[in-house]
């Protein structure tokens, strides 16, 4: 069972890029590489609201949300919004990534800086776990929840899917598609600077973490689908699981790091199976 | 000042590649510092790295960037066959290259089948997984600690000279740009810019996306194989952290940097970014900071890299030297610019043809027949069905009943670009042009599949692939002159007004002689003067023997120059006949053109009423 919560609570961290990725996609149609970059400047600023001014964990969060909240409203600004085109705008964003990646390096170092929440263990249903490690299952649910409420039943995220189906029309109806894209884009770097927060404690603060959460993320992403929230969560927990099911089973056996290969297995056999996910209702542009 | 500048630009532009390439040759003699040499040969390397991701993301458009994992697999098989005593450096080198070809070939299957973005994150996926294959081999590759019995490399039997290497580099990174260039300053470079502007439009020219994409794949991955042979015996050394992340952000970079749709500026891009790596430690912190940069401010602002400025120069200094775009090229004696030489058309038949999306019936048993040498026009009001029906004979749906044939073959569940193949050309609404290629190249584009000459001709400029170059020139004149656009050989076509740019469709569409011409909606959008052009034109193909079917709005055009009229309602044929039966049809009018006065007589038969109807 402990392997089943590390599992989890793993998954819940790729389900959370996933959403991130997700809520970009709906918003604008395109393709945020530097989701994760972002989820782990949100780590590096808990680590350092946390463990170097020794801030109260409410204002850590905090600290986190609003500072990449701040850098995801720049990226909308040099990265998205002057690109037309899809192609160009995964290089764009993935420079911004980049850069993101190397001031990270510069300020903090390459080493792994750890978030110590310092809780105890538990022991649950047979399984020891962290509550860090159920706080992050907690959060990816919970959010997956409230966004799905929002885009169905307010006005703001019914215009923010019908901006994605359809610009013009949602133009033409009074929605403000430029100032609705970039609110979302604020939001989805709000909700990364918690996720990073959160995920601290579990993945460290860790300057390489960006590309294996970017990539593993979009796993997660496609299969569940582009556009669906709950895809992306189970995607993440399948991952997450598959990952340490074959890191606990198979590694040990063979003695060589097969999570990563597991999980490209795994991306294939959904892109040859099942391209568009198993809950996709938008494909992704095959033209 | 210019008139020097028209002097230099008489010089073949290969000469001054060819004439760096010398003086690397030449520069060891010199006997420069270590440090310079080794630059260079580092450069090289990357350059051939940069090159295949200017192939396949460049030029064909797709976003494989995964061409580290190809590197990397290119170095690790040149090294573990020397270590297993295989030390001749020809037999490594065309081994890797081998090698990347396959790896590149199975990372591209995901962009065959699906998007950009799959095909991204796939091929990215693999460099992540660079160390974790080479440590699950460890025993053979040496795993993270490298792969240090490499052995020194052999040609022939002889072992090589210390300094040899860099002559080695330095020969295969020239021929390889050679053919790099060579296949894309040729109709092939064309393709895969036809490719990457639209897979729709590679299609209706003929191109099989499929087998061109893979091409792009293949060709993207072989110089990284190269690169990663030369590599292992240079350093006689290969370790998994030259694979890494980084490295693929870098290449990219350099790609975005230098100008991806372009050959030398892999070489460019390559220097910046070696000689980045190769400053000091602070530097290498700064290192990722700066290729994010470059491919933000790349992608933002320098589209088209160091290779696109200099582009816009050259072109610039040219015109102010009055040397572009060159005056319109001579037409052959007694040629007449005016009729196109005889096309042998085909009947376009289309019998019972049904097409259901969902619960919308598009389509309930239409038939219709265009005859060659004729005019068959389809109208309707929108949401008839016209598109639909196009959209069927060009084979970008598939038909739930009836048949459509083409002189006589059926083109039952054949893919588009077999159908175009058959005879069918047409245009598009929005005419689809790519971006960087002339008038003339548009219209070669035209005709990539009926005259052939292969890769391997292009490479060596075999006599076979200039006889092909030469009536690809002829043929563009000839249709070029027939739509009035002679003038416009040399212009970059994407540049060219709207009005134009349906000519230029039309011209491509003739450039392969097809049996059928579907013009879709060509009119729209022009003024009366163009249209009077377009009816012209469409006059002489249809007096070449071509049948020609024309989806229109404009009723006026479609009386002038139709032969014979379908009219298209809520998915079937409502009338056909002559342009003067349809004009004074009764149900026409009420369908389509609305109009129904009170004191209009009832030309029709059997109509019993005319109901009275404001104007729509």
């Amino acid at each position: 069972m402990t392997l089943i919560y590390a599992g989890l609570s793993i998954g819940a961290v790729y389900a959370l890029v996933a959403i991130g990725y997700n809520i970009v996609f709906i918003a604008s149609h395109s393709f945020n590489f530097a989701q994760a970059q972002l989820m782990m400047i949100g780590a590096f600023v808990a680590y350092a609201g946390y463990v170097t001014f020794k801030l109260p964990l409410v204002a850590v969060l905090a600290l986190a949300m609003v500072v990449v909240a701040a850098i995801a409203a720049l990226e909308e600004r040099i990265a998205i919004r002057p690109v037309s085109d899809h192609q160009t705008q995964l290089i764009t964003t993935l420079g911004f990534g980049t850069v993101l990646t190397g001031v990270a390096q510069l300020i903090w170092g390459t080493q792994p800086k750890e978030v110590r929440v310092g809780v105890e263990p538990l022991s649950v249903l047979g399984g020891r776990t962290v509550p860090i490690e159920i706080a992050l299952v907690v959060l990816a649910i919970a959010l997956v929840v409230a966004i799905n409420i929002y885009t169905r039943r307010r006005m703001g995220g019914l215009a923010l899917v019908a901006m994605s189906q359809d610009e013009e029309a949602a133009t033409l109806r009074g929605v403000d598609v430029r100032k609705l894209a970039f609110a979302a884009f604020a939001v989805t770097g709000l909700l990364a600077g918690l996720m990073g927060a959160v995920m601290a404690p579990r993945t460290f603060a860790i300057t390489t973490l960006g590309t294996a959460l970017a990539l593993k993320g979009f796993v997660a992403l496609a299969i569940g689908g582009f556009g669906s929230m709950w895809g992306g969560l189970i995607g993440g927990f399948t991952i997450g699981l598959v990952e340490q099911l074959v890191g606990r089973y198979l590694e040990t056996r063979l003695d060589a790091h097969l999570s990563n290969l597991s999980i490209f297995v795994v991306l294939l056999l959904v892109l040859m199976i099942k391209p568009t996910g198993l809950f996709g209702r938008v494909q992704e542009r095959t033209v | 000042m210019l008139a020097l500048w028209a002097a230099v630009r008489k010089v073949p532009t290969w000469v001054f590649p060819a004439v760096v390439g010398l003086v690397v040759l030449v520069l060891p003699s010199l006997q420069p510092a270590y440090e310079v040499t080794r630059q260079i040969q580092l450069t090289l390397i990357l350059a051939l790295v940069v090159s295949g991701l200017n192939i396949s993301l460049g030029y064909s458009g797709q976003l494989a960037i995964g061409q580290v994992a190809m590197y990397a697999a290119g170095a690790y098989t040149a090294g573990l066959l020397s270590s297993a005593g295989h030390t001749d450096l020809l037999l490594q080198i065309a081994a890797a290259g081998l090698a990347a070809l396959v790896v590149g070939i199975v990372t591209g299957i995901p962009g065959l089948r699906l998007g950009s973005w799959s095909l991204a994150m796939t091929s990215f996926f693999l460099v992540l997984l660079v160390p974790d294959i080479v440590e699950l081999f460890a025993e053979e590759t040496g795993g993270h600690l490298g792969l240090a019995t490499i052995m020194p490399p052999t040609i022939f039997g002889q072992a090589l000279p210390d300094d040899a290497m860099y002559y080695v580099i330095a020969v295969v990174t020239i021929i390889w740009f050679a053919v790099f260039r060579n296949v894309v300053a040729s109709r092939h470079g064309i393709a895969f810019q036809v490719l990457k502007q639209s897979p729709v439009l590679a299609s209706s020219v003929g191109m099989s996306v499929f087998r061109t994409k893979l091409t792009g794949y293949a060709i993207g991955a072989v110089p990284a194989g190269f690169a990663g042979a030369l590599l292992a015996n240079l350093d006689l050394f290969v370790t998994p952290e030259a694979f890494s992340f980084h490295m693929a952000t870098g290449t990219l970079a350099a790609s975005i940097l230098g100008g991806s749709v372009s050959v030398y500026g892999a070489i460019f891009g390559a220097s910046v970014v070696e000689f980045g790596n190769n400053q000091s430690s602070s530097f290498a912190e700064y290192a990722l900071v700066f290729f994010g940069a470059f491919l933000l401010i790349g992608g933002v602002l320098l589209r088209g890299g160091v290779a696109g400025l200099l582009r816009t120069g050259i072109r610039r200094l040219d015109r102010a030297a009055g040397i572009w775009p060159r005056p319109a090229p001579a037409l052959a004696a007694g040629g007449d610019p005016a009729t196109l030489p005889p096309i042998e058309g085909g009947a376009l038949e289309v019998k019972d043809v049904a097409k259901a999306f969902g619960g919308n019936q598009a389509l309930r048993g239409v038939s219709l027949r265009a005859e060659p040498g004729k005019v068959t026009a389809l109208i309707g009001p929108n949401g008839s069905g016209k598109t639909t029906l196009l959209n069927l004979i060009c084979g970008f749906y598939r038909r739930d009943t009836g048949t459509i044939t083409v002189a006589g073959s059926s083109i039952d569940g054949a893919s588009p670009h077999r159908i175009a193949r058959l005879g069918v050309a047409r245009t598009f609404q929005t005419p689809l042009i790519p971006p960087g290629v002339s008038v003339a190249e548009v219209v070669i584009s035209g005709r990539y599949t009926s005259d052939r000459a292969g890769f391997l001709s292009a490479v060596l400029r075999s006599p076979k692939f200039r006889r092909v170059r030469r009536r690809d020139l002829a043929r563009a004149e000839e249709v070029l002159s027939l739509v009035g656009l002679a003038h416009l050989f040399d212009i970059e076509a994407a540049t060219l007004p709207l009005g134009q740019r349906r000519m230029l469709e039309v011209a491509r569409a003739l450039a392969r002689e097809p049996k059928v011409l579907l013009l879709d909606e060509a009119a729209s959008g022009l003024d009366e003067a163009e249209v009077e052009t377009l009816a012209t034109v469409i006059r002489r193909i249809r007096d070449a023997g071509c049948a020609v079917i024309l989806v229109e709005h404009n009723f006026g055009l479609v009386l002038s120059l139709a032969d014979h009229i379908v009219v298209l309602a809520r998915g079937g044929v409502l009338a056909e006949g002559s342009p003067a039966e349809i004009e004074s049809d009764v149900r026409v009018r009420d369908e389509y053109l609305g109009i129904v006065e009170p004191g209009d007589e009832p030309t029709d038969e059997g109509s019993a009423t005319v109901p009275e109807r404001t104007a729509r």
